[in-house]
Protein backbone atom coordinates (compact mmCIF):
# COMPACT_ATOMS: atom_id res chain seq x y z
CA UNK A 1 0.00 0.00 0.00
CA UNK A 2 2.57 2.51 1.20
CA UNK A 3 4.88 1.75 -1.71
CA UNK A 4 2.23 1.80 -4.41
CA UNK A 5 0.88 5.25 -3.66
CA UNK A 6 3.85 7.31 -4.94
CA UNK A 7 3.83 5.25 -8.14
CA UNK A 8 0.14 5.98 -8.71
CA UNK A 9 0.76 9.65 -7.93
CA UNK A 10 3.69 10.12 -10.30
CA UNK A 11 1.93 8.18 -13.08
CA UNK A 12 -1.11 10.44 -12.76
CA UNK A 13 1.17 13.47 -12.63
CA UNK A 14 3.00 12.43 -15.82
CA UNK A 15 -0.26 11.77 -17.69
CA UNK A 16 -1.72 15.15 -16.73
CA UNK A 17 1.45 17.03 -17.63
CA UNK A 18 1.61 15.20 -20.97
CA UNK A 19 -2.01 16.15 -21.73
CA UNK A 20 -1.29 19.76 -20.84
CA UNK A 21 1.78 19.79 -23.09
CA UNK A 22 -0.32 18.45 -25.94
CA UNK A 23 -3.32 20.71 -25.38
CA UNK A 24 -2.29 23.64 -27.63
CA UNK A 25 -1.47 21.18 -30.41
CA UNK A 26 -4.92 19.60 -30.43
CA UNK A 27 -7.35 22.20 -29.08
CA UNK A 28 -8.80 25.05 -31.15
CA UNK A 29 -7.11 28.39 -30.33
CA UNK A 30 -9.93 29.66 -28.06
CA UNK A 31 -9.80 26.61 -25.80
CA UNK A 32 -6.02 26.36 -25.94
CA UNK A 33 -5.87 29.90 -24.59
CA UNK A 34 -8.51 29.00 -22.02
CA UNK A 35 -6.32 26.18 -20.69
CA UNK A 36 -3.35 28.55 -20.38
CA UNK A 37 -5.52 30.91 -18.41
CA UNK A 38 -6.75 28.12 -16.11
CA UNK A 39 -3.13 27.27 -15.34
CA UNK A 40 -2.46 30.88 -14.31
CA UNK A 41 -5.55 31.11 -12.09
CA UNK A 42 -4.68 27.65 -10.78
CA UNK A 43 -1.26 28.93 -9.70
CA UNK A 44 -2.92 31.83 -7.91
CA UNK A 45 -5.37 29.48 -6.19
CA UNK A 46 -2.56 27.13 -5.22
CA UNK A 47 -0.59 30.00 -3.69
CA UNK A 48 -3.51 30.89 -1.46
CA UNK A 49 -3.93 27.24 -0.42
CA UNK A 50 -0.63 27.58 1.49
CA UNK A 51 -2.53 29.90 3.82
CA UNK A 52 -6.10 28.60 3.70
CA UNK A 53 -5.43 24.89 3.54
CA UNK A 54 -2.08 24.45 5.26
CA UNK A 55 -1.89 27.22 7.85
CA UNK A 56 -5.60 27.76 8.44
CA UNK A 57 -5.58 31.48 7.56
CA UNK A 58 -8.14 32.75 5.05
CA UNK A 59 -6.62 35.56 3.02
CA UNK A 60 -8.72 38.07 1.14
CA UNK A 61 -5.60 39.88 0.04
CA UNK A 62 -4.47 37.73 -2.84
CA UNK A 63 -5.77 40.14 -5.44
CA UNK A 64 -3.20 42.65 -4.15
CA UNK A 65 -0.28 40.24 -4.46
CA UNK A 66 -1.46 39.13 -7.89
CA UNK A 67 -2.00 42.74 -8.95
CA UNK A 68 1.41 43.88 -7.75
CA UNK A 69 3.04 41.04 -9.66
CA UNK A 70 1.10 42.21 -12.69
CA UNK A 71 1.94 45.92 -12.35
CA UNK A 72 5.54 45.19 -11.36
CA UNK A 73 6.00 43.29 -14.61
CA UNK A 74 4.10 45.95 -16.55
CA UNK A 75 6.36 48.82 -15.42
CA UNK A 76 9.50 46.97 -16.44
CA UNK A 77 8.07 45.91 -19.80
CA UNK A 78 7.16 49.53 -20.53
CA UNK A 79 10.49 50.96 -19.35
CA UNK A 80 13.03 48.51 -20.76
CA UNK A 81 13.98 48.51 -24.46
CA UNK A 82 13.79 45.84 -25.70
CA UNK A 83 11.40 44.62 -22.99
CA UNK A 84 13.14 42.06 -20.77
CA UNK A 85 11.21 39.01 -19.59
CA UNK A 86 13.52 38.23 -16.71
CA UNK A 87 13.60 41.78 -15.42
CA UNK A 88 9.79 41.84 -15.58
CA UNK A 89 9.63 38.57 -13.67
CA UNK A 90 12.04 39.86 -11.04
CA UNK A 91 10.18 43.16 -10.66
CA UNK A 92 6.78 41.44 -10.37
CA UNK A 93 8.04 39.04 -7.73
CA UNK A 94 9.76 41.83 -5.83
CA UNK A 95 6.65 44.02 -5.83
CA UNK A 96 4.44 41.14 -4.69
CA UNK A 97 6.91 40.11 -2.00
CA UNK A 98 7.15 43.67 -0.69
CA UNK A 99 3.36 43.95 -0.55
CA UNK A 100 3.13 40.57 1.15
CA UNK A 101 5.77 41.55 3.71
CA UNK A 102 3.85 44.72 4.46
CA UNK A 103 0.51 42.94 4.83
CA UNK A 104 2.09 40.07 6.78
CA UNK A 105 3.69 42.41 9.27
CA UNK A 106 0.37 43.96 10.24
CA UNK A 107 -2.00 41.03 9.87
CA UNK A 108 -0.32 37.93 11.28
CA UNK A 109 -0.79 38.98 14.87
CA UNK A 110 -4.51 38.68 14.25
CA UNK A 111 -6.46 35.50 13.94
CA UNK A 112 -9.34 34.08 11.99
CA UNK A 113 -11.86 36.68 10.83
CA UNK A 114 -9.63 39.55 11.98
CA UNK A 115 -6.81 38.30 9.82
CA UNK A 116 -9.16 37.91 6.85
CA UNK A 117 -10.54 41.42 7.26
CA UNK A 118 -7.10 42.96 7.64
CA UNK A 119 -5.85 41.35 4.44
CA UNK A 120 -8.99 42.59 2.71
CA UNK A 121 -8.47 46.14 3.91
CA UNK A 122 -4.83 46.19 2.86
CA UNK A 123 -5.64 44.83 -0.57
CA UNK A 124 -8.26 47.56 -0.97
CA UNK A 125 -5.67 50.15 -0.01
CA UNK A 126 -3.43 48.86 -2.79
CA UNK A 127 -6.43 48.96 -5.12
CA UNK A 128 -7.20 52.58 -4.30
CA UNK A 129 -3.57 53.62 -4.71
CA UNK A 130 -3.34 51.91 -8.09
CA UNK A 131 -6.71 53.25 -9.21
CA UNK A 132 -5.97 56.86 -8.31
CA UNK A 133 -2.26 57.19 -9.10
CA UNK A 134 -3.03 57.70 -12.77
CA UNK A 135 0.37 59.05 -13.93
CA UNK A 136 2.10 55.89 -12.80
CA UNK A 137 -0.52 53.19 -13.28
CA UNK A 138 -2.81 54.55 -15.96
CA UNK A 139 -5.61 54.62 -13.39
CA UNK A 140 -8.83 53.04 -14.55
CA UNK A 141 -7.43 52.29 -18.02
CA UNK A 142 -4.47 50.35 -16.72
CA UNK A 143 -1.30 49.79 -18.71
CA UNK A 144 -0.79 48.08 -22.03
CA UNK A 145 2.54 46.90 -23.33
CA UNK A 146 4.07 44.44 -25.74
CA UNK A 147 5.31 40.97 -24.93
CA UNK A 148 9.02 40.44 -24.47
CA UNK A 149 10.83 37.60 -26.19
CA UNK A 150 11.59 34.36 -24.36
CA UNK A 151 15.31 34.81 -24.52
CA UNK A 152 18.53 34.04 -22.77
CA UNK A 153 21.01 36.61 -24.16
CA UNK A 154 23.70 34.90 -26.23
CA UNK A 155 21.89 31.56 -26.17
CA UNK A 156 18.51 31.80 -27.82
CA UNK A 157 15.53 34.02 -28.43
CA UNK A 158 11.99 32.80 -29.08
CA UNK A 159 8.94 34.81 -29.94
CA UNK A 160 6.08 34.32 -27.45
CA UNK A 161 3.53 32.71 -29.74
CA UNK A 162 0.42 31.46 -27.89
CA UNK A 163 1.93 27.97 -27.97
CA UNK A 164 5.32 28.99 -26.59
CA UNK A 165 3.53 31.05 -23.96
CA UNK A 166 1.41 28.05 -22.97
CA UNK A 167 4.47 25.86 -22.50
CA UNK A 168 6.28 28.59 -20.62
CA UNK A 169 3.29 29.02 -18.27
CA UNK A 170 2.96 25.25 -17.93
CA UNK A 171 6.64 24.89 -17.02
CA UNK A 172 6.38 27.59 -14.36
CA UNK A 173 3.15 26.22 -12.89
CA UNK A 174 4.50 22.65 -12.77
CA UNK A 175 7.75 23.78 -11.15
CA UNK A 176 5.80 25.93 -8.67
CA UNK A 177 3.59 22.98 -7.84
CA UNK A 178 6.58 20.69 -7.21
CA UNK A 179 8.27 23.33 -5.08
CA UNK A 180 5.13 24.12 -3.05
CA UNK A 181 4.44 20.41 -2.60
CA UNK A 182 7.92 19.93 -1.23
CA UNK A 183 7.58 22.94 1.06
CA UNK A 184 4.34 21.55 2.49
CA UNK A 185 6.17 18.29 3.26
CA UNK A 186 9.20 19.99 4.80
CA UNK A 187 9.73 20.60 8.52
CA UNK A 188 8.54 24.19 7.91
CA UNK A 189 5.39 22.91 6.19
CA UNK A 190 4.69 20.55 9.06
CA UNK A 191 4.85 23.50 11.45
CA UNK A 192 2.26 25.36 9.35
CA UNK A 193 -0.07 22.37 9.54
CA UNK A 194 0.52 22.10 13.25
CA UNK A 195 -0.47 25.77 13.60
CA UNK A 196 -3.64 25.02 11.66
CA UNK A 197 -4.46 22.10 13.96
CA UNK A 198 -3.63 23.70 17.28
CA UNK A 199 -1.96 27.09 17.45
CA UNK A 200 -1.53 27.32 21.22
CA UNK A 201 -0.02 23.84 21.35
CA UNK A 202 2.40 24.64 18.53
CA UNK A 203 3.57 27.74 20.38
CA UNK A 204 3.94 25.79 23.60
CA UNK A 205 6.39 23.31 22.04
CA UNK A 206 8.65 26.17 21.03
CA UNK A 207 7.59 27.61 17.66
CA UNK A 208 7.37 31.41 17.22
CA UNK A 209 3.95 31.36 15.55
CA UNK A 210 3.95 34.93 14.23
CA UNK A 211 7.23 34.45 12.41
CA UNK A 212 6.00 31.27 10.76
CA UNK A 213 2.80 32.97 9.69
CA UNK A 214 4.72 35.91 8.27
CA UNK A 215 6.92 33.66 6.20
CA UNK A 216 3.83 31.74 5.05
CA UNK A 217 2.09 34.94 3.93
CA UNK A 218 5.22 36.11 2.09
CA UNK A 219 5.68 32.76 0.38
CA UNK A 220 2.06 32.71 -0.60
CA UNK A 221 2.22 36.30 -1.85
CA UNK A 222 5.32 35.53 -3.89
CA UNK A 223 3.59 32.75 -5.84
CA UNK A 224 0.47 34.90 -6.24
CA UNK A 225 2.74 37.59 -7.71
CA UNK A 226 4.21 35.01 -10.07
CA UNK A 227 0.70 34.27 -11.32
CA UNK A 228 0.21 38.02 -11.81
CA UNK A 229 3.37 38.25 -13.95
CA UNK A 230 2.18 35.34 -16.10
CA UNK A 231 -1.23 36.94 -16.54
CA UNK A 232 0.40 40.19 -17.62
CA UNK A 233 2.47 38.29 -20.18
CA UNK A 234 -0.56 36.49 -21.54
CA UNK A 235 -2.85 39.50 -21.83
CA UNK A 236 -0.36 42.32 -22.36
CA UNK A 237 -2.16 44.59 -19.98
CA UNK A 238 -2.41 45.39 -16.27
CA UNK A 239 -5.75 46.66 -14.98
CA UNK A 240 -6.96 47.78 -11.55
CA UNK A 241 -9.95 45.43 -11.44
CA UNK A 242 -7.51 42.55 -10.90
CA UNK A 243 -6.44 44.20 -7.64
CA UNK A 244 -10.05 44.56 -6.48
CA UNK A 245 -11.07 42.28 -3.61
CA UNK A 246 -13.66 40.38 -5.69
CA UNK A 247 -10.78 38.49 -7.26
CA UNK A 248 -9.57 37.47 -3.78
CA UNK A 249 -13.04 36.12 -3.10
CA UNK A 250 -12.98 34.08 -6.29
CA UNK A 251 -9.64 32.62 -5.27
CA UNK A 252 -11.13 31.50 -1.96
CA UNK A 253 -14.01 29.92 -3.92
CA UNK A 254 -11.56 28.00 -6.16
CA UNK A 255 -9.99 26.62 -3.00
CA UNK A 256 -13.24 25.59 -1.39
CA UNK A 257 -14.64 24.04 -4.57
CA UNK A 258 -11.46 22.13 -5.34
CA UNK A 259 -10.53 21.03 -1.85
CA UNK A 260 -8.23 22.95 0.48
CA UNK A 261 -4.92 21.64 1.72
CA UNK A 262 -4.21 19.65 -1.43
CA UNK A 263 -2.54 22.14 -3.84
CA UNK A 264 -4.02 20.26 -6.81
CA UNK A 265 -7.57 20.79 -5.58
CA UNK A 266 -7.50 24.59 -5.97
CA UNK A 267 -6.26 24.23 -9.59
CA UNK A 268 -9.14 21.85 -10.22
CA UNK A 269 -11.48 24.30 -8.52
CA UNK A 270 -10.26 27.13 -10.74
CA UNK A 271 -10.78 24.99 -13.86
CA UNK A 272 -14.24 23.96 -12.75
CA UNK A 273 -15.31 27.50 -11.84
CA UNK A 274 -14.00 29.05 -15.06
CA UNK A 275 -15.53 26.36 -17.26
CA UNK A 276 -18.82 26.68 -15.45
CA UNK A 277 -18.79 30.44 -15.84
CA UNK A 278 -17.88 30.15 -19.51
CA UNK A 279 -20.65 27.62 -20.13
CA UNK A 280 -23.34 29.32 -18.08
CA UNK A 281 -22.66 32.85 -19.30
CA UNK A 282 -23.58 31.64 -22.79
CA UNK A 283 -27.06 30.69 -21.60
CA UNK A 284 -27.70 33.10 -18.77
CA UNK A 285 -25.76 36.12 -20.06
CA UNK A 286 -25.09 38.51 -17.18
CA UNK A 287 -27.21 36.49 -14.74
CA UNK A 288 -24.77 33.58 -14.82
CA UNK A 289 -23.71 34.34 -11.24
CA UNK A 290 -27.07 33.08 -9.96
CA UNK A 291 -26.63 29.46 -11.12
CA UNK A 292 -22.92 29.64 -10.21
CA UNK A 293 -23.88 30.73 -6.69
CA UNK A 294 -26.49 27.99 -6.32
CA UNK A 295 -24.02 25.41 -7.54
CA UNK A 296 -21.40 26.69 -5.11
CA UNK A 297 -23.80 26.39 -2.18
CA UNK A 298 -24.78 22.87 -3.24
CA UNK A 299 -21.13 21.85 -3.46
CA UNK A 300 -20.25 23.25 -0.07
CA UNK A 301 -23.13 21.26 1.42
CA UNK A 302 -22.69 17.99 -0.45
CA UNK A 303 -18.92 17.95 -1.04
CA UNK A 304 -17.47 19.71 1.97
CA UNK A 305 -14.01 18.40 1.11
CA UNK A 306 -14.18 19.76 -2.41
CA UNK A 307 -13.99 18.08 -5.79
CA UNK A 308 -10.68 16.41 -5.03
CA UNK A 309 -11.78 15.02 -1.67
CA UNK A 310 -14.97 13.76 -3.27
CA UNK A 311 -13.09 12.11 -6.14
CA UNK A 312 -10.62 10.53 -3.76
CA UNK A 313 -13.31 9.00 -1.62
CA UNK A 314 -15.14 7.79 -4.69
CA UNK A 315 -11.95 6.17 -6.07
CA UNK A 316 -11.12 4.52 -2.75
CA UNK A 317 -14.49 2.79 -2.56
CA UNK B 1 37.50 40.50 24.73
CA UNK B 2 34.27 38.67 24.05
CA UNK B 3 35.47 35.57 25.84
CA UNK B 4 35.22 37.15 29.27
CA UNK B 5 31.45 37.51 29.77
CA UNK B 6 31.00 34.04 28.30
CA UNK B 7 33.46 32.58 30.78
CA UNK B 8 31.81 34.49 33.60
CA UNK B 9 28.36 33.22 32.72
CA UNK B 10 29.45 29.59 32.47
CA UNK B 11 31.21 29.80 35.81
CA UNK B 12 28.02 31.33 37.15
CA UNK B 13 25.90 28.40 35.99
CA UNK B 14 28.59 26.05 37.29
CA UNK B 15 28.33 27.78 40.65
CA UNK B 16 24.57 27.43 40.55
CA UNK B 17 24.97 23.72 40.00
CA UNK B 18 27.53 23.34 42.74
CA UNK B 19 25.49 25.18 45.30
CA UNK B 20 22.39 23.44 44.04
CA UNK B 21 20.72 26.81 43.43
CA UNK B 22 17.09 26.35 42.45
CA UNK B 23 16.30 25.48 38.85
CA UNK B 24 13.02 27.36 39.10
CA UNK B 25 12.20 30.10 41.54
CA UNK B 26 9.26 32.47 41.74
CA UNK B 27 9.55 35.72 43.67
CA UNK B 28 6.31 37.37 44.81
CA UNK B 29 4.52 36.00 41.76
CA UNK B 30 1.16 37.74 41.52
CA UNK B 31 -1.55 37.71 38.90
CA UNK B 32 -4.93 39.42 39.00
CA UNK B 33 -7.94 38.79 36.76
CA UNK B 34 -10.01 41.91 37.24
CA UNK B 35 -10.85 41.91 40.93
CA UNK B 36 -9.69 38.35 41.57
CA UNK B 37 -6.14 37.83 42.75
CA UNK B 38 -5.51 34.32 41.44
CA UNK B 39 -1.90 34.24 42.63
CA UNK B 40 -0.85 36.39 45.58
CA UNK B 41 2.89 36.82 46.21
CA UNK B 42 3.72 33.19 45.58
CA UNK B 43 7.31 32.22 46.45
CA UNK B 44 8.36 28.78 45.36
CA UNK B 45 11.87 27.45 44.82
CA UNK B 46 12.31 24.13 43.06
CA UNK B 47 15.73 22.54 43.41
CA UNK B 48 17.34 20.65 40.57
CA UNK B 49 16.30 17.02 40.52
CA UNK B 50 13.33 17.59 42.80
CA UNK B 51 9.79 16.36 42.27
CA UNK B 52 7.66 19.19 43.56
CA UNK B 53 3.94 18.75 43.89
CA UNK B 54 1.52 21.67 43.98
CA UNK B 55 -1.73 20.79 45.67
CA UNK B 56 -4.77 22.70 46.81
CA UNK B 57 -8.52 22.77 46.40
CA UNK B 58 -10.15 23.50 43.06
CA UNK B 59 -9.66 27.11 42.00
CA UNK B 60 -6.64 27.55 44.28
CA UNK B 61 -4.52 28.79 41.35
CA UNK B 62 -2.50 25.69 40.48
CA UNK B 63 -3.11 25.79 36.71
CA UNK B 64 -2.68 29.57 36.79
CA UNK B 65 0.72 29.04 38.42
CA UNK B 66 1.70 26.73 35.53
CA UNK B 67 0.38 29.26 33.03
CA UNK B 68 2.57 31.99 34.52
CA UNK B 69 5.64 29.77 34.57
CA UNK B 70 5.17 28.64 30.95
CA UNK B 71 4.32 32.07 29.54
CA UNK B 72 0.65 31.45 28.71
CA UNK B 73 -0.22 34.22 31.16
CA UNK B 74 1.80 37.32 31.94
CA UNK B 75 2.16 37.84 35.68
CA UNK B 76 0.88 41.15 37.07
CA UNK B 77 4.02 41.42 39.17
CA UNK B 78 6.85 39.34 40.56
CA UNK B 79 9.58 37.33 38.91
CA UNK B 80 9.97 33.84 37.53
CA UNK B 81 13.61 32.77 37.53
CA UNK B 82 14.93 29.83 35.55
CA UNK B 83 18.57 29.16 36.41
CA UNK B 84 18.58 32.64 37.93
CA UNK B 85 17.32 34.40 34.76
CA UNK B 86 13.99 36.19 34.78
CA UNK B 87 11.64 34.66 32.24
CA UNK B 88 8.39 36.26 33.43
CA UNK B 89 6.41 37.70 30.53
CA UNK B 90 8.31 35.85 27.78
CA UNK B 91 6.03 34.14 25.25
CA UNK B 92 5.49 30.36 25.56
CA UNK B 93 7.72 29.52 22.60
CA UNK B 94 10.70 31.32 24.13
CA UNK B 95 10.13 29.66 27.47
CA UNK B 96 9.87 26.28 25.79
CA UNK B 97 13.19 26.93 24.07
CA UNK B 98 14.71 27.79 27.45
CA UNK B 99 13.81 24.34 28.72
CA UNK B 100 10.41 24.28 30.39
CA UNK B 101 7.87 21.81 29.01
CA UNK B 102 4.35 21.11 30.16
CA UNK B 103 1.41 18.81 29.79
CA UNK B 104 -2.07 20.23 30.02
CA UNK B 105 -4.87 19.53 32.46
CA UNK B 106 -7.22 19.27 29.48
CA UNK B 107 -5.70 17.18 26.72
CA UNK B 108 -4.20 19.47 24.10
CA UNK B 109 -2.83 17.57 21.10
CA UNK B 110 -2.97 17.61 17.31
CA UNK B 111 -6.02 15.33 17.05
CA UNK B 112 -5.85 14.76 13.27
CA UNK B 113 -2.15 13.94 13.25
CA UNK B 114 -0.64 10.57 14.04
CA UNK B 115 0.81 9.82 17.44
CA UNK B 116 4.29 9.83 15.92
CA UNK B 117 3.72 13.19 14.21
CA UNK B 118 2.55 14.75 17.48
CA UNK B 119 5.88 13.85 19.05
CA UNK B 120 8.00 14.39 15.93
CA UNK B 121 6.85 18.00 15.53
CA UNK B 122 7.84 18.64 19.15
CA UNK B 123 11.29 17.11 18.63
CA UNK B 124 11.68 19.13 15.44
CA UNK B 125 11.28 22.39 17.37
CA UNK B 126 14.92 22.09 18.49
CA UNK B 127 16.51 21.28 15.11
CA UNK B 128 15.79 21.83 11.40
CA UNK B 129 12.66 23.78 12.20
CA UNK B 130 13.01 26.27 9.34
CA UNK B 131 14.08 23.77 6.71
CA UNK B 132 11.85 24.16 3.64
CA UNK B 133 13.11 22.01 0.81
CA UNK B 134 13.91 18.67 2.40
CA UNK B 135 11.19 16.13 3.12
CA UNK B 136 10.49 15.99 6.84
CA UNK B 137 10.87 12.22 6.94
CA UNK B 138 14.45 12.39 5.73
CA UNK B 139 15.56 13.94 9.04
CA UNK B 140 16.17 10.59 10.69
CA UNK B 141 17.58 12.19 13.84
CA UNK B 142 14.19 13.77 14.56
CA UNK B 143 12.18 10.65 13.78
CA UNK B 144 14.53 8.58 15.96
CA UNK B 145 14.13 11.00 18.84
CA UNK B 146 10.35 10.94 18.50
CA UNK B 147 10.32 7.16 18.44
CA UNK B 148 12.55 7.05 21.49
CA UNK B 149 10.12 9.33 23.36
CA UNK B 150 7.19 7.12 22.36
CA UNK B 151 9.07 4.01 23.35
CA UNK B 152 9.87 5.55 26.74
CA UNK B 153 6.18 6.07 27.49
CA UNK B 154 5.10 2.77 25.93
CA UNK B 155 3.20 4.18 22.95
CA UNK B 156 5.51 3.10 20.13
CA UNK B 157 3.03 0.41 19.09
CA UNK B 158 0.45 3.10 18.36
CA UNK B 159 2.81 5.40 16.43
CA UNK B 160 0.72 5.43 13.26
CA UNK B 161 -2.70 5.85 14.84
CA UNK B 162 -4.42 9.22 14.90
CA UNK B 163 -4.09 10.95 18.26
CA UNK B 164 -7.88 11.39 18.28
CA UNK B 165 -8.33 7.61 18.21
CA UNK B 166 -6.32 6.95 21.37
CA UNK B 167 -8.05 6.24 24.65
CA UNK B 168 -8.22 9.06 27.17
CA UNK B 169 -5.41 7.55 29.24
CA UNK B 170 -3.20 7.08 26.19
CA UNK B 171 -3.76 10.69 25.16
CA UNK B 172 -2.64 11.84 28.61
CA UNK B 173 0.47 9.71 28.22
CA UNK B 174 1.09 11.10 24.74
CA UNK B 175 1.02 14.59 26.30
CA UNK B 176 3.97 13.57 28.43
CA UNK B 177 5.84 12.15 25.42
CA UNK B 178 5.30 15.42 23.50
CA UNK B 179 6.68 17.41 26.42
CA UNK B 180 9.68 15.07 26.77
CA UNK B 181 10.51 15.34 23.07
CA UNK B 182 11.45 19.01 23.54
CA UNK B 183 14.39 18.01 25.80
CA UNK B 184 13.29 20.07 28.81
CA UNK B 185 15.15 20.78 32.04
CA UNK B 186 11.88 21.18 33.89
CA UNK B 187 8.73 19.19 33.20
CA UNK B 188 5.41 20.60 34.41
CA UNK B 189 2.58 18.08 34.60
CA UNK B 190 -0.93 19.41 35.18
CA UNK B 191 -3.02 16.60 36.66
CA UNK B 192 -1.45 13.89 34.50
CA UNK B 193 -3.67 11.14 35.91
CA UNK B 194 -6.97 13.04 35.63
CA UNK B 195 -9.68 10.70 34.38
CA UNK B 196 -7.39 7.67 34.32
CA UNK B 197 -8.30 4.18 35.51
CA UNK B 198 -6.51 2.79 38.57
CA UNK B 199 -4.24 0.67 36.35
CA UNK B 200 -3.39 3.60 34.08
CA UNK B 201 -2.69 5.77 37.11
CA UNK B 202 -0.23 3.18 38.44
CA UNK B 203 1.54 3.09 35.07
CA UNK B 204 1.72 6.88 34.93
CA UNK B 205 3.18 7.06 38.44
CA UNK B 206 5.84 4.54 37.40
CA UNK B 207 6.52 6.58 34.25
CA UNK B 208 6.88 9.87 36.14
CA UNK B 209 9.19 8.16 38.61
CA UNK B 210 11.40 6.96 35.74
CA UNK B 211 11.46 10.45 34.22
CA UNK B 212 12.27 11.97 37.63
CA UNK B 213 15.59 10.13 37.65
CA UNK B 214 17.02 12.65 35.22
CA UNK B 215 14.60 15.60 35.22
CA UNK B 216 13.18 18.15 37.61
CA UNK B 217 9.41 17.83 37.84
CA UNK B 218 6.63 20.14 38.91
CA UNK B 219 3.34 18.29 39.25
CA UNK B 220 -0.21 19.33 40.03
CA UNK B 221 -2.24 16.40 41.22
CA UNK B 222 -5.50 15.72 43.03
CA UNK B 223 -4.90 12.10 43.89
CA UNK B 224 -3.17 12.26 47.30
CA UNK B 225 -1.82 8.76 46.99
CA UNK B 226 -0.07 9.76 43.76
CA UNK B 227 1.27 12.96 45.33
CA UNK B 228 2.62 11.24 48.42
CA UNK B 229 4.18 8.51 46.31
CA UNK B 230 5.98 10.86 43.92
CA UNK B 231 6.84 14.17 45.54
CA UNK B 232 9.93 15.05 47.57
CA UNK B 233 8.37 18.34 48.51
CA UNK B 234 4.87 19.74 48.44
CA UNK B 235 3.51 23.27 48.14
CA UNK B 236 -0.08 23.84 49.19
CA UNK B 237 -1.92 26.67 47.48
CA UNK B 238 -5.12 28.10 48.87
CA UNK B 239 -6.93 31.08 47.30
CA UNK B 240 -3.77 31.96 45.40
CA UNK B 241 -1.52 31.97 48.47
CA UNK B 242 1.06 29.48 49.71
CA UNK B 243 -0.61 27.90 52.71
CA UNK B 244 2.19 25.51 53.54
CA UNK B 245 5.32 23.93 52.16
CA UNK B 246 7.21 20.87 53.28
CA UNK B 247 7.95 17.21 52.89
CA UNK B 248 5.02 14.84 52.33
CA UNK B 249 4.94 13.80 55.99
CA UNK B 250 5.12 17.40 57.21
CA UNK B 251 2.23 18.33 54.94
CA UNK B 252 0.16 15.35 56.05
CA UNK B 253 0.44 16.51 59.65
CA UNK B 254 0.02 20.23 59.06
CA UNK B 255 -3.16 21.32 60.89
CA UNK B 256 -3.91 24.23 58.51
CA UNK B 257 -3.69 21.89 55.52
CA UNK B 258 -5.94 19.35 57.20
CA UNK B 259 -8.46 22.05 57.94
CA UNK B 260 -8.60 23.19 54.30
CA UNK B 261 -8.91 19.65 53.02
CA UNK B 262 -11.55 18.64 55.58
CA UNK B 263 -13.68 21.68 54.76
CA UNK B 264 -13.86 20.85 51.03
N1 LIG C 1 -7.79 33.35 32.22
C1 LIG C 1 -8.51 33.57 33.34
N2 LIG C 1 -9.34 34.64 33.43
C2 LIG C 1 -10.06 34.87 34.54
N3 LIG C 1 -10.03 34.09 35.62
C3 LIG C 1 -9.24 33.00 35.60
C4 LIG C 1 -8.44 32.68 34.46
N4 LIG C 1 -7.75 31.53 34.72
C5 LIG C 1 -8.10 31.16 35.96
N5 LIG C 1 -8.98 32.03 36.51
C6 LIG C 1 -9.53 31.98 37.88
O1 LIG C 1 -8.43 31.86 38.75
C7 LIG C 1 -8.70 30.97 39.80
C8 LIG C 1 -7.70 29.84 39.80
O2 LIG C 1 -7.94 28.97 38.72
P1 LIG C 1 -7.02 27.72 38.39
O3 LIG C 1 -5.63 28.13 38.39
O4 LIG C 1 -7.54 27.08 37.14
O5 LIG C 1 -7.32 26.74 39.62
P2 LIG C 1 -6.82 25.25 39.87
O6 LIG C 1 -6.05 25.33 41.13
O7 LIG C 1 -8.07 24.45 40.06
O8 LIG C 1 -6.03 24.79 38.72
C9 LIG C 1 -10.14 30.48 39.58
O9 LIG C 1 -10.99 31.27 40.38
C10 LIG C 1 -10.36 30.73 38.13
O10 LIG C 1 -11.72 30.96 37.88
MG1 LIG D 1 -6.30 23.25 37.32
Amino acid sequence: MRDRQPLVFWTGFAIIVALLIASPLVLPPFWARFVTEILIWGLLAMSSDILIGYTGMVSFGHSAFFGLGMYGAAFVLLETKPPSLWAALAAGLLAAAAAAAFVAYFSTRLREIYFAITTLIFSQIFYIVIFTWTELTGGENGLTFSRPALAIPGLFSLRFTPMVLHWFVLAIVVLSYLLLRRITQSPFGMVLQSIRENEARTRAIGYPIERYKMVAVMLSGLFAGLAGVLYALQNQFAAPNFVFFVLSGEVVIYNVIGGIGTLVGPILGAAFFLLLREGLSRFFTEYYLIPVGLMFIAMVIFMPQGLLGFARRWLNR
Amino acid sequence: MTVEPLAASTSETAKLRETGGPLLQTENLTIRFGGLTALDNVNVAVARGQVRAIIGPNGAGKSTFFNCVTGVLRPSSGRVLLNGNDIAGLPPDRISQKGIARSYQITNLLPNATVLENVRIAAQSRRHRWSMVTHYRSYRDIVDKAEAALSAVGLLGKAYELAANLSHGEQRTLEIAVAMATDPQLLCLDEPTAGMSAAETRETVALVRRIAEHLTILIVEHDMEVVMGLANRITVLHYGRVLAEGTPSEIQQNPRVLEVYLKT
